[in-house]
């Protein structure tokens, strides 16, 4: 632990935040600026056959009415966002990115079909009202079983199947490990969807300046970078007439990743065509039908293991809904599959995935993306096979995990880095012993339990285990520049959404340059500032873009001590870095503050030697060779009313591992904000289709985010630090761990708790009436 | 999206329908109804406002009759469209006299419900459609009872009498809905989904049966 690497510095960001002086998109007022409106499909699958958009234009106020036809040679489908893995062999992948606006046939309710653009939204929308599309209603593929049958309806008729991909990956031989097994499970298990529900919704504010040739755009995006570059691309800019400014974003999750998505495509063409600034916020309708989601996968499991519970294989065949779209390649499947072995030594793995074109919205990562479902099912099997054989949750979980001399640990399958996955570095054992002596777990079964069913309470605990692969490349960067005021400037390309980079990344740079957190002055997300870069995803800004900061202050700090060292006259090594000064650490009159040295080592005259660049700056990059593993042990105590099957969560504990923790404050809200999701996830969040394709709930009257009331009362969190050997900070990713393992932990925890034989929670999310119906008919089974 | 339900009317077969027949009584039994044309032998177009909680907006629909046999079925499709999103789908109605000079209709359809209506209005579209249903119906019956109603003795009396037949306003219907849906709040058993769209079909068809174009409202 450093002066400021691993303390509970306070957020630089909070104060602008708190009294509103952060800047967000919606904030963004230009000069005539107009104001844009999607109309989008009411149709899950129809073709087009007419768009009538004159009465539309006709409304006073309204300047534009585009549809695919006005976009002429421009309209064409986008990139793919994430190609598979060229790694993979003989895989089926039928690559079908977005497209900017429906032309022939539109594929899933929300897809857009018309842009109005207009003086105000009020008028927009109005207008969008007036705009008549005749289609010709279709068959909706919504079932992912029957949507691979040969009598389904087709959402791209020229492949003649829904099947988007079908991937196999092997791991040891499956079938010879169930052919030795003592005990055979097997299950089916549903997972659905949900949404990421960010408290802001996307949005863009888009001005193309003639006069200057120019193109600024604010976006709420995860990746400003790359949609620099892709408009640059698409509209025959250079890259540097082009700024994307992701400023203070309410939350990504995920779906904010997305590039090229319609608005993005449309809206910078409909500034430069009309030369006029545009807006465009989505509404929070429009983001259930027009934001990516995640989850949907049908999975067949089966497990082996021996009678002492020690698990010799698993095989899982499952179905992977990608929706109407697949521009985010396998990223989610891959993720299910190569966290389907957990923490746990498992020899043996056969798995495969069909993933399955449907008319509902796209799938690509939300918050856990694809590692939820993967350790759902590994741990489900534990909890089965545990029952199976008599023995405790928590002995089965010890029996299994992988030891920690075993690391680094090549797993074998293929994962969304392009190569086999490698646990980096672990240490399980401590992790499973910390949480259950946290949640009181032997007290709780022996003592408590009996007790309160004695009362007859229904009262449970669950204990479940997880990884988060973490912090995959390619790569990031960040320059950090000493100003002659002796603060410290610090840009990287990552944008941010809410994850406190304002301190943490302050903090490595603090640290390293021995200046206070507080004159460190961070933007990320402005591509004036810093144009080479990713994105913020997969949980890798702080393993990613925190080495890049950490290497270039290292370079800015050994700038400053050669400098200071001229200047001072006195060896480097006597030389020490505090409070903003460099002195001779035996010799305190003998310093300068940084802002001093900086202005010498900018000179407005003279001479410099030959080969020294100007200031105290530098920029660095780094990237991984491959994602490091996180992990982490979860319990909870649940209970439940079985008349209206409402819960209550008087405890939650976890012991997580994310390497180095630079500040235990922010690693802990994100675990917060995880497990918030996972609660979701697991009891309350679903987004319903019907047959038809039609979303049911798209508002949040009935689409139900946990609220502060149904997170747990007690909730205690352990840090343990395994340094990952990938990154010289030696950190791991944190940002998705919370909301992976909570799905399984419920199913747990809801089982013990209502403790009724026969009743098996497979499937997710549940709710009050379908835990419900689970007891019913596991009654009635009796 | 399947939906049933039956009726009893408070008339003979013949009579149910004649009133069936009825523009005025038709119209004025589901408020909201804003215009219906006949635009072919078997075709109808016309206009409804329908709210369903925060959803609210105009429905252009049209309508297609089939296999009519008077005075006990048909057969009709509807293909409605607006603001609020779609409704498309078919249904049929059937009458049987009953004993005591009553006579039960028996409706079933298969309909899609889609696009903002389906998606922000679905909590409530089984409580304001089975509310619909219920009034429009009633309200059918009234006014055929009220035919059957002796008439007044004196001038007196009758200009002491309550008209024999006001049908609800519209907001007077919408506040039957909000009865209806306390009601469902308070009852136990609530599960039939899409009725809504029995009230738009059973508008729909019974406005059929004007016959003749009119406007309404």
């Amino acid at each position: 632990m450093g002066k400021y690497i691993g303390q509970p510095v306070k957020r630089n960001e909070d104060p602008r935040l708190l009294t509103g002086q952060a800047l967000f998109v919606d904030d963004v007022d230009l000069p005539g600026m107009l104001h844009a409106t999607f109309l989008r499909s009411d149709y899950a699958h129809a073709r087009i056959i007419s768009i009538d958009t004159s009465a539309a234009k006709a409304m006073p106020g309204v300047v534009a009415v585009y549809t695919a036809a006005d976009m002429g040679d421009f309209w064409h489908p986008s990139p793919m966002i994430v190609q598979p893995p060229p790694t993979l062999e003989d895989i089926v992948f039928n690559a079908r990115p977005q497209i900017p606006m429906a032309k022939d046939k539109v594929r899933h309710i929300g897809d857009p079909v018309a842009v109005v653009i207009a003086e105000s939204r009020y008028i927009a929308e109005d207008a969008a009202e007036q705009i008549w599309v005749e289609y010709e209603p279709l068959d909706a593929v919504t079932d992912l079983e029957k949507a691979l049958e040969p009598d389904s309806a087709l959402l791209y008729e020229e492949l003649g199947t829904n099947l988007a991909s079908h991937v196999q990956q092997e791991k040891g031989n499956y079938a010879e490990a169930a052919a030795n097994a003592d005990l055979v499970i097997k299950r089916r298990i549903i997972i659905d969807r949900g949404a990421a529900a960010a408290m802001e919704n996307r949005g863009i504010v888009v001005n193309w300046d003639a006069k200057s040739q120019q193109m600024t755009m604010w976006n709420t995006t995860q990746a400003p970078i790359p949609i620099r570059n892709g408009i640059a691309a698409t509209l025959g800019l250079s890259e540097h007439q082009v700024r994307v400014i992701a400023p203070f974003v309410g939350g990504g999750f995920g779906p904010k990743i997305m590039l090229w998505q319609p608005e993005e495509v449309l809206l910078p063409w409909a500034s430069m065509k009309l030369n006029r600034p545009i807006k465009w916020i989505e509404d929070r309708r429009e983001n259930f039908m027009g934001t990516t989601q995640e989850r949907g996968q049908i999975h067949d499991v089966e497990a082996a293991f021996t009678k002492d519970g020690k698990i010799l294989g698993l095989k899982d065949v499952f179905l992977h809904d990608t929706g109407a779209y697949n521009p985010y390649g396998l990223t989610v499947p891959l993720n299910t599959q190569t966290h389907s072995m957990g923490t746990y030594d498992v020899p043996n793995l056969y798995t495969e995935f069909k993933v399955v074109f449907t008319n509902k919205m796209i799938v690509t990562p939300v918050r856990g993306a694809g590692r939820p479902q993967g350790i759902f099912v590994v741990e489900r099997m534990m909890d089965l096979a545990a029952k199976e054989l008599g023995l405790d949750p928590v002995e089965i979980r010890r029996r299994n995990l992988i030891p920690a001399d075993a690391f680094p640990v090549n797993q074998q399958i293929i994962g969304q880095d392009f190569i086999e996955t490698i646990y980096d570095s672990g240490n399980f054992q401590p992790l499973l012993e910390k949480a259950k002596k946290m949640i009181g777990y032997d007290q709780f079964v022996t003592e408590e339990q009996p007790k309160l069913r004695a009362e007859g309470r229904h009262v449970g605990i669950g204990l479940v285990t997880f990884v988060e692969s973490t912090g995959v490349g390619p790569y990031e960067g960040a320059r950090i520049t000493v100003e002659s005021s002796g603060k410290v400037n610090l840009v990287t390309g990552v944008g941010t959404q809410g994850q406190s980079h304002f301190t943490s990344f302050a903090q490595i740079a603090a640290e390293a340059l021995g200046v206070d957190v507080r004159d460190v002055e961070v933007t990320t997300g402005d591509t004036a500032q810093f144009h080479w870069g990713t994105g913020t995803f997969a949980s890798r800004g702080a393993v990613v873009a925190g080495n890049a900061i950490n290497a270039a202050a290292q370079r800015v700090r050994a700038k400053i001590l050669a400098k200071a060292s001229e200047v001072l006259e006195a060896p480097e090594e006597e030389l020490e870095l505090e409070n903003g000064v460099v002195r001779v650490a035996d010799m305190p009159e003998k310093s300068l503050t940084l802002g001093k040295l900086a202005m010498l080592a900018n000179p407005l005259r003279g001479a410099v030697e030959p080969g020294t660049e100007p200031g105290l700056e530098a920029s660095e990059y780094f990237g991984p060779k491959y994602g490091t593993t996180a992990s982490g042990v979860v319990a909870m105590i649940v209970e439940v009313d079985p008349d209206t099957m409402m819960i209550d969560i008087p405890k939650f504990v976890i012991a997580h591992d994310c390497g180095t923790v630079i500040n235990p404050m922010v690693v802990e809200g994100q675990i917060h904000g995880g497990v918030s999701l996972g609660v979701g996830n697991s009891y309350y969040e679903q987004i319903i289709y019907d047959e038809n394709g039609q979303l049911l709930n798209a508002s949040f009257m009935d689409y139900l985010i946990p609220r502060s009331t149904d997170m747990p009362h007690e909730f205690e969190i352990a840090h343990q630090e395994t340094k990952s050997p990938l990154n010289p900070m030696g950190s791991k990713g944190v940002g998705e761990a919370g909301a992976i393992p909570i799905p399984s932990l419920f199913a747990q925890a809801l089982e013990n708790a209502l403790n009724i034989d026969g009743l098996e929670i497979l499937e997710m999310p549940l709710s009050p009436s379908k835990l419900f119906s689970l007891v019913q008919a596991a009654r009635s089974r009796d | 999206m399947k939906l049933s339900g039956e009726f009893i009317f408070d008339g003979n077969q013949n009579e149910v329908w004649e009133l069936l027949r009825d523009p005025d009584a038709l119209a004025k039994a589901l408020p909201g109804t804003q215009s219906l044309e006949k635009t072919g032998e078997n075709e109808y177009t016309g206009k409804m406002h329908v709210r369903v909680g925060p959803v609210s907006g105009v429905f252009a629909g049209k309508l297609t009759i089939s296999d009519e046999v008077p005075p006990e079925s048909y057969t009709m499709q509807v293909d409605g469209r607006g603001a609020p999103g779609f409704v498309k789908g078919t249904g049929s109605i059937k009458l049987t006299a009953q004993d005591g000079g009553k006579t039960l209709m028996q409706y079933t359809g298969d309909v899609q419900v889609g696009g903002r209506i389906a998606g922000v209005g679905q909590r409530l579209i089984d409580s304001v459609s089975k509310s619909m249903v219920r009034q429009g119906l009633e309200t059918l019956n009234m006014a055929l009872k009220a035919k059957h109603a002796p008439p007044p003795p004196t001038p007196q009396a009758a200009a002491e009498q309550p008209p024999a037949f006001t049908p609800p306003s519209e907001m007077e219907f919408a506040l039957g809905v909000a009865k209806d849906m306390l009601a469902d709040v308070l009852s136990p058993e609530n599960k039939r989904v899409w009725e809504l769209i029995a009230a738009v079909l059973v508008s729909f068809a019974l406005g059929y049966l004007f016959g003749s174009k009119r406007r309404v409202g």
